[in-house]
């Protein structure tokens, strides 16, 4: 607090003698959380902006290095709470990685499922808020209706509608419900037309275009700079996308197209997001054809190593078995030694997860990666010299998630 | 008005400044009942449509029927809710804020006639009375933004002010083309002109320019949105009345409503026929009768207005300072003094539609 209030004196000191200093945040309708800037403003326009984080702070770092890498899955729902999902792949495939196994190939199918849900509802959410910042509040409850069927989808998955906790180490939790196949194809089937119907709203739209064209634009300089990923990156031009670059769940078997812009300004950004939803759905359409039969975790057998669950069936019947599994759930996996990178195209960006192992059940350090935490960062070379209602069109466009920036 | 000091000087043999002071409570009293009733149902009636725009229900368990008491609901909370004066606010200014904001409003409502002599005073400059009256609630803006210390208050009341001072002009410059046509400033005249004539938006060709130009003027004036740049909630939190809540907030609330109700009402009269209806010759009807359904066709249209007022504000997103001023000066004034120096060429030769011809 008290550094914070500094700042506010420090700018306040040193601004020119007609600009303000206005404190926006961290309880602002439009700053999506807690997120905090100072801006200097001269009349409407802004001089110079400083974005504050670190109001989310919640250790997640730490507390992972703390935690048997199964005990840490819940901590990645809370932090891009608008995709646990894919966090939770994220993570699943990372610790994959580290202990050295694969999943099956039912595993990674859902799991490409799982994260490609988790893209479209990230994306909906960011551009239903991104549209109620710039005034038009029907886009977010349209939006609300499909994400309503999604989480219903994430409930019937696994059995939480916000903290999925859905992956393990070496697989799912659960295979999929036969049940939910129907809602899927539904789903898919439905989902394009209201795509559409956002962007009958929207795309054409001349003060939607006057508000969001030429507004906030990143170079593409500043974007590599400042480390973006994902879409933001993706409208400035750069066709970066792991799921293309380095596929993993077998990405390379579906056939999508990666979306980019040419601009890097704020309706680029809306664009490559929405086409982004259209690619999603049509990767889940291709996953849910091809469906592998199978199971849906890797199983250890008698003779295996001791980094997965055994079979239930085994458990109830054979006591090495038994054994094995309060093992696993005790003490977790025994780690080899090593470190290791995963980055996942996360639906904000790159989601990184790096750990490093010295045996042991724990992870000796653990990093993450947030897109998000890159993405304000080029806040305050991109906000000044536009309007306050601008700072509403950048924000809202970047789609941040402060759990993910904080951590 | 008239009508009541000879009413009340017949029944009650009362005269001069008695009469006229009953005649005033009587009109101011029935005035206020009327906004805030038609208020509590326009603000029903917003969530009501912003609620199937949108995709839900809207207020549906207050009271029995679609939550028609949620107005009366939120109303007597507000009336209940702590009355808050920020420690550093300018507490004269402060206060008296809501009720300036409030009265620019109230006072053009005296000018408005709802059916044949239903109006409490028909004056010969109706239309500018009401304009010119309604301007007085920038200054209530002002002052509530300034006096409640806050930077997002202030950022709202300078939007304000420029924006309803800039779009006065439009404003203006879009209803002298139905006066030009009409020759008088009274409203009354409006409608019995258009009973004679027909709606002056079919008059000729540049009605319905100076319509459009009028309506979207009034949407900025009315602060609605893609003009609602001095509330807008999701930049200055919610703008000049951020720090006010309770009764005081309401008043703000109030006003805006009320100032849609006078916009949407304006529209009616001076270019969709006011009371009258086409091909129904509803004066020659009884007294009474007449005005009852002049003030139901009238109330229809106004509702009509207000409607699209509130189907543009679900469907539209904010437009931003600049280009707020851009569309009022390189659109709407242009376009405006085009339909009026068109409508006097027009007039001048008798053409109603294509030049020569007809």
């Amino acid at each position: 607090m008290s550094d914070a209030r500094m700042l506010d004196v420090e700018i306040a000191e040193d601004r020119h003698e007609d600009t303000i200093a206005l404190n926006m945040g961290p309880q602002h309708p439009s700053t999506h959380g807690v997120l905090r800037l100072i801006l200097e403003l001269d009349g409407e326009e802004v001089c110079k902006c400083e974005p504050i984080i670190g109001y989310l702070h919640r250790g997640k770092e730490k507390v992972g290095e703390h935690h048997t890498l199964h005990q840490n899955i819940p901590y990645t729902d809370r932090m891009d709470y608008l995709a646990p999902l894919a966090n939770n792949v994220a993570y699943a495939i990372a610790c994959e990685k580290l202990v050295g196994i694969e999943a099956p190939p039912r595993a990674q199918a859902i799991r490409v499922i799982c994260a490609e849900l988790g893209r479209i509802s990230s994306h909906l959410l960011g551009l239903g808020a991104y549209a109620m910042d710039l005034g038009a509040m029907t886009v977010f409850l349209w939006t609300f209706r499909e994400r309503e069927a999604i989480y219903s989808m994430m409930e019937r998955i696994s059995g939480a509608r916000f903290t999925t906790s859905y992956t393990r180490i070496g697989g799912c939790a659960r295979d999929f419900p036969e049940d939910l196949f129907p809602k899927l194809e539904k789903f898919v089937r439905e989902f394009p037309h209201r795509v559409d119907e956002y962007e009958g709203l929207l795309t054409r739209n001349k003060i939607w275009v006057k508000r969001t064209q030429g507004v906030g634009v990143i170079t593409v300089e500043q974007a590599l700079q400042y480390g973006l990923t994902g879409p933001n990156l993706r409208a400035c031009g750069v066709e970066y996308d792991l799921r293309k670059l380095h596929p993993y769940s077998g990405y390379d078997l579906y056939d999508f197209e990666v979306p980019v812009g040419t601009t890097g300004d704020c309706y680029d950004r809306y664009m490559v997001r929405v086409e982004e939803m259209r690619q999603s759905t049509r990767i889940i359409e291709q996953v849910l054809d091809s469906m592998p039969s199978g199971p849906y975790l890797n199983r250890a057998g008698d003779d295996e190593l001791k980094s997965v669950q055994p079979e239930k069936k085994k458990v109830l019947t054979n006591m090495e078995s038994l054994i094995h599994q309060f093992m696993v759930f005790t003490d977790s996996v025994d780690l080899p030694h090593g470190e290791v990178y995963f980055g996942h195209e996360n639906p904000k960006g790159e989601l990184g997860f790096f750990l490093r192992s010295e045996g042991g059940s724990k992870a000796q350090r653990m990093r993450i990666r947030g897109p998000s935490f890159a993405s304000l960062q080029v806040l305050q070379e991109v906000v000044p010299g536009h309007m306050i209602s601008d700072i509403m069109a950048i924000l809202g466009s970047i789609d941040f998630v402060m759990g993910e920036c904080d951590r | 008005m008239e009508t009541i000091i000879s009413f009340v000087g017949e029944q009650f043999g009362l005269e001069g400044v008695l009469a006229l002071s009953i005649a005033y409570a009587v009109c101011i009293g029935s005035l206020l009942g009327f906004i805030t009733v038609y208020a509590m149902f326009a603000i029903w009636m917003e969530r009501k449509v912003a609620a199937h725009i949108q995709v839900r229900y809207g207020p549906m368990e207050t009271g029995a029927w679609h939550g028609w008491a949620q107005s009366v609901a939120d109303a007597v909370k507000l009336l209940f809710k702590e009355d808050l004066i920020p420690r550093s606010a300018n507490k004269v200014m402060f206060l008296a804020a809501p009720a300036v904001v409030f009265c620019g409003v109230f006072a053009g409502f005296i000018a408005i006639p709802f059916a044949a002599g239903v109006q409490i005073v028909d004056l010969d400059l109706g239309v500018f009375f009401i304009i010119g009256i309604a301007a007085i609630e920038v200054i209530g803006v002002i002052m509530a933004g300034w006096a409640s210390n806050s930077k997002y208050s202030l950022f709202g009341a300078v939007r304000e002010a420029a924006q309803v001072v800039s779009y006065e002009i439009p404003t203006a410059v879009a209803l002298l083309v139905p006066i030009l046509v009409v020759g008088s400033f009274r409203l009354g005249d409006f409608n019995a002109f258009q009973e004679e004539h027909g709606w002056l938006i079919f008059h000729n060709v540049w009605m319905p320019i100076a319509a459009l130009c009028y309506f979207i003027s009034s949407l900025a004036g009315c602060k609605r949105a893609p003009f609602d740049l001095p509330e807008a909630e999701s930049e200055l939190v919610s703008g000049f009345h951020t720090e006010y809540s309770g009764m005081r907030f309401s008043f703000f609330f109030l006003e805006e409503y009320a100032s849609m109700f006078v916009a949407a009402l304006l529209v009616s009269t001076l270019f969709f026929g006011g009371w009258t209806l086409p091909f129904l010759d509803v004066t020659s009807w009884p007294y009474g009768l007449a005005q009852g359904v002049g003030m139901a066709v009238l109330l229809v249209k106004t509702f009509f207005f207000i409607f699209v007022q509130m189907w543009l504000r679900w469907t539209l997103p904010r437009m931003r300072v600049d280009q707020v001023m851009g569309l009022g000066y390189k659109y709407l004034v242009p376009w405006g003094f085009a339909a009026l120096v068109g409508t006097a060429v027009f007039e001048y030769y008798g053409w109603r539609f294509v030049p020569g011809v007809f």
